[in-house]
């Protein structure tokens, strides 16, 4: 077991790749004596990767191990098996990481362009760092909102309302009728319902070449108080994932009208569509202070671990996997939204439920990109959870978060002052 | 007498439902195990499944596809490598310790009191303390998601060895001269009179290390990265994160990392007691 | 090696302590070194780009800590754990311990093992269980709680209520340790004192006071801070039951030190954490040492 880690350390990166493609051409015959390629997904696209694994295998001999990663631990797993030497040789990363994976050196760089050609703009713009690919978009995930036709339709709502201050008038509307349940499924440890408001609000959350926090801004007070309001107004519950044990069945009991979410849930509404009719629920973009405008996005993007010590099979189950065939297969499996710009031209993809998908997705917001944005993201949501719980007031959060921001920057700032990183 | 009779009536009848509180969540993690999908989640909590199932552990241990997803828990798996490190840390713990607490209570040695009062004041360390330059050391060795890294750790064993060392202290002195005149080698000695003697607190001692590896997550958490090489307290936890919401798989996840437990504890209980006793006094 | 030739023993002797004493030096006083000069460094994720990326800051780390409120939060938190803790599961295995020790209680060795079951399981499988035992809608102990007249709570939901429902578990899963301790020391009482004070009429309560307490205060006082240690170590348990949350009304030291260390791979930070719970824990072990050596002059 340890022999792996042991012939893999102490050398430099660059002769491993080379002796393994070495390797890898030399065992281009007999494939079956090479081991098989380890696979990691995170939620559905781990449950259900191993369905398209049976064709690859088919047209070239190798043999995958697909494994799911829990989503809350995919941060640390993924850190720990790098820095163990132990990452698998394909594997799925969020837009958000790849540059935190580049920077350490986990990621292979994608050996030639056409693996990126005819990729869907923003999704390539997400994943690309400072213009160089590190890994392939694979499905956009913009968030929109999921609703309940009926219970808008009860209120006088055909669709969800588009700014602000309608969409929470709506809520009100909607939470007069059903005082003793909620409008919106948004909990206190998600972070990226705040972040779309933010994000809406046209504000730069960092500063000083992304190394100070910016949330003392009056755009941040503004996404603030708008969030909270929703949870003084009990539109919203204060409430954890760790408490809502079944935030599905909770929403297609009725016991929440609007759920801000991600393509992901769309496979949740397949699967269960026993307890919730199709003809209850739709799907819009969401509201923002003025109109639509950009929105949290997540893409999810293959990439190729550096020490791989099968590069060939390895870049070749990428192409597997980012084709528009499979991508069109994966959409119809859990409703994963193909990366590839193809894709969206054919009639698999041109009906009226994906329409706020396609168009959300050409306006992304932008995070910024660097390793300790996640983090960050984390932070910032968990003052806005002291916020809402009354514990912080709005300005007193925003100081916090900035000073907390320049915190976790400290090392950032001290690397880019010095020249060391950009 | 009738006094004393009420009064055993009480005190009886508290005992008993001191231990149904205690044996309630137990009892409970069981019968939810077996009660079909979504069973659970209703007011009042059901305590008896009204139709018994074993869907559960058919889909934690066999069954893969669910509704065309592809759910592989790896459970079996983690069970054999629960087994697997738990088996291999206690021998090898055995292996290590029982000698060396002998040596420390009975072999005459130059610097013994000194190490003696280093062991003891290494008691006191810790063991969280070492994990994080441990992954770094570990990660130069090529040892980070190896079984060998999960165990090694565990190995450092101080307690079991001034554990073994209290024991040993017991036997008498003359016994091990005697056989020294008639010529029998130290490790003879060892083996042949020694180990008979010690067989009790052997016995205990591996309880004790069988039960803290089965049970150890935290550094199994840290150092596992690949779920073909996880433990079951580190594969539930995954699990549960993951799938909270389905709670008779939950339930079930809990009674197969439960049980192997206390059909190991139950019939051997007396040693462990006994043991924990021993231990405490010495501190 | 100038010395005249080991002894038959002697040589025994270190083929018998060697390997074990080597593995300790390998998994446990090398890495505890490493800890403290990991803690005077930056190490962080950049380190793993590049070992140019460290520097030693000296006290830096320790004095980014003291800055931190989330570490303040957690040390607020595991002293809560402590605080609140120890009385629980001392008082429970005392009680147990009490009742058991009862003569007229029967089949006491069965009784004595069925109480101490739950401190064998693991601490994840049951932590589970708890976590839905807790459930503010279906668990099990608010269904009790309505049966008793009172509201049911939000257990794992309210910060207010997070530490004290975590806590149930830990002591239904620990007291079954300190109950074993305290009915052995129960039995080392002295029967004829006991005797003496009921003849000279002393209640039930002032026998218990007088005569029992003085004798198992010792244990008792030992047993408490031992435990202190153990609430300090607490992890598992929110990581399963609650991610730390409520709004971080259950990040322990070592949830913290785990995070800070394995999620976002700020070694230097970790150590740090790691270097103050050794002397937190090295505290409280000289308290117990002096307990121990004021047991002994008694």
């Amino acid at each position: 077991m340890g022999d792996r880690g042991r012939r893999q350390d102490g050398v430099t990166r660059r002769s491993v790749l080379a002796g393994a493609a070495a390797l890898a051409a030399s065992s281009c015959g007999p494939r079956s004596a090479s081991p098989p390629l380890r696979f990691w997904a995170t939620s559905y696209e781990g449950d259900y990767a191993p369905h398209l694994m049976p064709a690859f295998t088919a047209a070239t001999g190798i043999k995958v191990d697909v494994q799911s990663v829990p989503s809350t631990a995919t941060h640390e797993k993924m850190l720990t098996a790098f820095a163990g030497g132990a990452l698998p040789d394909v594997f799925v990363l969020p837009s958000g990481w790849i540059g935190e994976f580049a920077m350490i050196g986990a990621l292979a760089p994608v050996p030639a362009l056409d693996y990126v050609e005819d990729i869907v703009p923003s999704a390539l713009a997400l994943a690309q760092i400072e213009g160089k690919n590190f890994a392939v978009p694979w499905s956009a995930a913009p968030q929109v909102q999921f609703y309940r036709r009926d219970l808008l339709r009860d209120a006088g709502y055909d669709t969800p309302a588009d700014t602000w201050t309608a969409w929470r008038e709506m809520g009100r509307a909607i939470k007069h009728r059903r005082p003793d349940e909620f409008v919106f499924l948004t909990l206190l440890n998600w972070p990226d319902t705040l972040f779309s408001m933010l994000y809406q609000t046209g504000m730069t959350m960092l500063r000083e070449r992304d190394t100070r926090g910016n949330f003392r801004s009056p755009e941040a007070e503004f996404a603030f108080a708008f969030y909270l309001s929703l949870f003084t107004e009990k539109l919203a519950p204060r409430a954890l994932s760790t408490e809502v044990q079944d935030a599905f069945a909770a929403f297609a009991q009725g016991r929440y009208a609007v759920w801000p979410s991600w393509p992901s849930l769309l496979l949740d509404l397949h699967r269960r569509r026993a307890e919730i009719p199709r003809e209850r629920w739709g799907v819009a973009r969401l509201a923002g202070p003025n109109g639509f405008g950009p929105a949290a996005m997540i893409a999810s993007n293959v990439a190729v671990s550096a020490r791989t010590t099968q590069p060939e099979s390895a870049w070749a189950l990428v192409r597997h996997l980012t084709s528009t065939a499979t991508e069109l297969r994966f959409q119809q499996l859990i409703g994963n939204l193909p990366a590839r710009e193809t894709a969206w031209t054919l009639p698999q993809l041109q009906v009226p439920m994906l329409r706020p998908f396609a168009e959300q997705m050409r306006q992304p917001a932008m995070a910024p990109k660097i390793v300790e944005w996640e983090r960050i993201q984390i932070e910032v949501q968990l003052v806005a959870e002291h916020v809402v719980r009354g514990l912080l007031t709005i300005p007193q959060a925003l100081a916090t978060i900035d000073e907390r921001i320049d915190q976790i920057l400290a090392k950032r700032r001290a690397l880019v002052e010095a020249g060391r990183i950009t | 007498m009738t006094r004393r009779r009420t009064r055993a009536i009480v005190a009886n009848s508290l005992v008993a439902l001191l231990t149904a509180v205690t044996l309630v969540p137990l009892f409970w993690m069981v019968t939810v195990s077996f009660m079909p999908r979504g069973a659970s989640s209703h007011f009042p909590p059901p305590f008896w499944p009204e139709r018994w199932t074993g869907e559960n552990y058919y889909e934690l241990l066999v069954r893969r596809e669910i509704d065309g997803a592809w759910f592989d828990y790896r459970v079996l798996p983690a069970l054999g490598n629960s087994l697997l490190i738990a088996i291999m840390a206690t021998v090898l713990g055995l292996l290590l310790t029982v000698p060396a607490g002998y040596a420390f209570a009975k072999l005459r040695f130059t610097g013994r009191e000194r190490l003696l009062k280093l062991l003891i004041a290494g008691l006191v360390v810790p063991g969280q303390v070492a994990m994080l330059p441990l992954f770094l050391l570990f990660k130069e060795l090529g040892l980070v998601n190896s079984y060998a890294g999960v165990i090694l750790p565990g190995l450092a064993g101080i307690f079991s060895v001034l554990f073994v060392r209290q024991a040993a202290l017991a036997i008498p002195d003359e016994m091990l001269d005697a056989a020294r005149l008639d010529g029998a080698s130290e490790t003879r000695i060892f083996r042949l009179i020694v180990l008979p003697l010690l067989a009790p607190i052997t016995v205990t001692l591996a309880l004790f290390l069988f039960l803290g590896s089965w049970n150890d997550f935290l550094w199994p958490l840290i150092v596992l990265t690949d779920q073909h090489k996880y433990t079951l307290p580190v594969a539930i936890a995954a699990i549960v994160r993951e799938h909270a919401a389905d709670g008779e798989l939950m339930m079930a996840a809990s009674v197969v990392t439960t049980l192997p437990v206390l059909l190991i504890f139950l019939p051997l209980q007396r040693y462990y007691i006994s043991g924990l006793l021993g231990g405490s006094i010495k501190g | 090696m100038t010395r005249p030739a080991m002894t038959g023993q002697e040589r025994t002797a270190w083929l018998f302590t060697g390997p074990v004493l080597a593995i300790i030096l390998a998994v446990l006083v090398l890495p505890v070194t490493l800890a403290l000069a990991l803690s005077l460094t930056d190490y962080s994720i950049y380190a793993l780009a590049d070992w140019d990326n460290v520097k030693f800051v000296g006290l830096g780390n320790f004095a980014e800590l003291l800055r931190t409120a989330l570490f303040w939060r957690a040390l607020a938190n595991t002293a809560l754990f402590a605080v609140l803790g120890v009385p629980m599961a001392i008082g429970a295995s005392l009680g147990a311990a009490l009742l058991l020790h009862d003569a007229t209680v029967r089949w006491k060795p069965l009784w004595r093992v069925a109480l101490f079951v739950p401190y064998v399981t693991s601490v994840v499988a049951t932590a589970v269980v708890w976590r839905f035992l807790l459930n503010t809608r279906f668990g099990l102990i608010n269904y009790a709680l309505g049966w008793l007249g009172l509201p049911p709570a939000d257990w794992l939901g309210d910060p207010h209520a997070s530490i004290p429902a975590i806590l149930l578990f830990v002591t239904w899963k620990i007291f079954g340790y300190n109950m074993i301790v305290f009915t052995a020391a129960l039995s080392a009482v002295p029967q004829d004192l006991m005797e003496a004070a009921r003849l000279d009429g002393a209640s039930r309560w002032g026998r218990f006071r007088h005569v029992t307490l003085p004798a198992i205060g010792p244990t008792l006082l030992l047993a408490s801070v031992m435990s202190v240690a153990g609430f300090l170590q607490i992890f598992a348990e929110p990581y399963v039951m609650t991610l730390g949350g409520p709004a971080q009304s259950t990040v322990t030291v070592l949830y913290f030190m785990f995070d800070e260390g394995f999620k976002w791979w700020n070694l230097g930070q970790a150590s740090a954490v790691a270097m103050i719970l050794f002397v937190l824990i090295l505290a409280i072990t000289f308290v117990e040492t002096r307990i121990g050596k004021r047991n002994a002059w008694l």
